[in-house]
């Protein structure tokens, strides 16, 4: 009994090692050839800066409108009762599962020049397809879903009788929602705007087809590498990776830092 | 004042139905049921945290319908208490408060102000519920709705925070809803008592008359009478014989002389029950042992051996297994006394032993 029970340590063990290699050995691999060239191209590479920068602020725009958007219908899901619920929740996961590529068409179905959103955007002056505009659209819809998802899961951790008590305390629904349900899921709420952000970093599909230029990092990445091979890619791709872990770092350290029962009775 | 009239609720499958009772303004309210009877969402319908779906609903007179929790004036205090974790215990308790002095006071008196330098994640249940009541009685709210508030409490904490939310209660004129698994706490507190089961009132009314005079042999059961028989009810050809003095006013509202014939135990008693199949229910606390015949008033009579002899604490329950006397044998009667009474009689398994109580014990249903 003990000897199986050491064996089946020891095959679990191996088959954690082998998995867990084979998701770092392509990243270690990428940084260790390309970081110290990366890190350096950030002051040569002009072109290099301004795709970061772009990424970051695209992204966090991103971020922000998922936010917006994404917290009031997380909590309509999750707290109220109505008809068409599992059909909304269902519509709202949809974009996980269409390939990006085909993202950025539907994207640009609507937001074309010839659709009738995009053409009415643009008589206004504001131009969606092939400007940073047409990047947070696409970085929106794929993580989006993400976000609703991860944001419905902390609402539910959060008995809904803490709302309860604090309405028979005399606040309104807002208030309530305000003064505790928002503290009490904060944590859940900033480690699923992190995730948005990273993957709306990491985003390539939806957006090379709605805005090849101006360039986020992983279209320049993509477009050294078709341009001019791999020697020219690996910095920007490396630099790509190694800014992509400051923030899931950052998200595993806040999951760490919650107690267990961090909120329940 | 409480009033619900036909008051209905759903959520899930359970539904609240046809819910009637009334708790005057200022006095003291206890709902008993069994578990997922329905306690909760009840209290929970009057909070306005479950929508009503039928019926009328009162608070202080004003008709809550459509009314939000937050304009009810009406607190909350669940079991297991829910106090923000995010907040100090010092804000959980002022949380809803106007004038924070007063709510500080009232912490005191409760017992939760001294702990107020603990962290909320630290306390133990007993000392969350302290929290919670104190929380709750903050905002001065006309309605006070308890479930199971004292349950996690020591005793004798139990018993002094019990008296202290009653003083607190008529003190404020605040009218109070609790839910409760203790009788006994169910009779020290409750002006009303209000007994639910699977989402309907059986029977609401004086804890006093629900314990005596349950409305079916399901009630008197729950509410732990030990003696419930099913039998015959029969009303005497003689209307008023000598054993129904005292009760002239009884008779005089048309309450006959009756005999009801169980298994091989024939009991009397003074009621209004119809003719016919019945129950009869007798409290074990009514119910007197003696070594011999008693020369009282008592009607009803039984010469029995001690079955069982089970005693908790400074009570002692006697079942008497009937064997002879004026009705019949066979059937059990369970008798409540004191130990001290039952060391006295010197009772053993066995002992021959005569029960007896009055007419006015046996209550039909």
């Amino acid at each position: 009994m003990r000897q199986a029970h050491r064996a089946a340590s020891v095959i679990a063990a191996f088959c954690g090692s082998i998995f867990l290699l084979f998701l770092v050995a392509p990243i270690a691999r990428l940084i260790g050839a390309g970081g110290t060239d990366g890190l350096r191209h950030l002051f040569t590479d002009a072109e290099l800066r301004s795709a970061l920068a772009l990424t970051a602020l695209t992204a966090t725009s991103a971020t922000a409108l998922a936010i917006l958007g994404g917290t009031p219908l997380a909590y309509l899901l999750e707290r109220r009762k109505f008809r068409g619920r599992a059909l909304l929740a269902a519509v709202i996961d949809l974009p996980l599962l269409i390939p990006h590529p085909v993202a950025g068409i539907a994207l640009l179905l609507v937001l074309g020049r010839q659709s009738l959103v995009g053409g009415t955007l643009l008589d206004l002056g504001i131009r969606v397809v092939g400007s940073p505009i047409g990047i947070v659209c696409a970085m929106l819809f794929v993580s989006a879903p993400l976000y609703v998802s991860a944001t419905r899961e902390a609402f539910a951790r959060v008995d809904v009788r803490y709302e309860a008590v604090a309405r028979s305390l005399g606040d309104p629904a807002w208030r309530a929602f305000r003064r505790v349900t928002l503290p009490l899921s904060a944590r859940g709420l900033i480690a699923a705007g992190v995730v948005v952000w990273a993957r709306a970093v990491s985003e390539f599909g939806a957006i090379v087809i709605l805005t090849y230029n101006p360039k986020v990092a992983s279209v320049l990445s993509y477009d050294r590498f078709t341009s001019y091979g791999l020697d020219e890619a690996l910095p920007v791709a490396a630099v790509l990776a190694i800014l992509a872990f400051v923030p899931l770092f950052l998200l595993r350290t806040l999951r760490a830092s919650r107690g267990v029962a961090a909120f329940g009775q | 004042m409480i009033v619900a009239e036909g008051l209905g609720a759903r959520i899930g499958e359970f539904e609240l139905r046809e819910v009637s009772f009334v708790v005057p303004a200022g006095k003291y309210g206890v709902v008993i049921g069994a578990a997922g009877s329905g306690k909760t969402t009840l209290l929970e319908t009057i909070a306005g945290i479950i929508p009503m779906n039928g019926g009328v609903l009162k608070l202080g007179g004003r008709d809550m319908k459509g009314v939000p929790p937050e304009q009810r004036n009406a607190g909350i205090v669940y079991q297991h208490g829910y106090l923000f974790p995010h907040l100090s215990v010092e804000e959980n308790v002022r949380y809803g408060a106007i004038d924070l002095s007063f709510a500080d006071a009232l912490a005191a008196r409760i017992g939760a102000s001294e702990l107020y330098a603990r962290e909320v994640r630290g306390l133990s249940g007993g000392e969350r519920q302290l929290v919670a009541i104190a929380r709750a009685l903050a905002p001065r709210p006309q309605v006070l709705l308890l479930d199971e508030p004292f349950s996690a409490l020591d005793p004798r904490r139990r018993t002094l925070v019990r008296r202290e939310v009653r003083r607190v209660a008529r003190e404020l004129g605040i009218t109070v809803l609790q839910v409760t698994h203790d009788f006994t706490e169910a009779g020290l507190l409750g002006d009303v008592a209000i007994l639910i089961d699977q989402g309907r009132v059986l029977q609401s009314g004086p804890p006093e008359q629900l314990f005596r005079e349950p409305a079916s042999p399901y009630i008197a059961e729950f509410l732990g009478a030990e003696n419930v028989y099913a039998g015959q009810v029969r009303y005497l050809d003689d209307a008023a014989p000598d054993w129904v003095e005292g009760v002239t006013d009884l008779l005089a509202r048309g309450h006959r002389a009756i005999e009801f014939l169980t298994g091989g135990l024939r009991l009397y008693t003074v009621g209004d029950a119809p003719a016919g199949e019945g129950h009869a229910v007798i409290r074990a606390e009514e119910v007197l042992i003696s070594a011999a015949p008693q020369e009282s008033s008592a009607r009803n009579q039984f010469k029995g051996v001690v079955s069982e002899i089970a005693t908790t604490g400074a009570l002692t329950r006697v079942t008497v297994g009937i064997s002879s006397g004026e009705g019949g044998s066979g059937a059990p009667i369970v008798a409540a006394l004191t130990t001290r009474s039952a060391q006295e009689l010197v009772l053993r398994e066995g002992s021959e032993v005569w029960a007896s109580f009055k007419a006015m014990a046996v209550h039909l249903c």
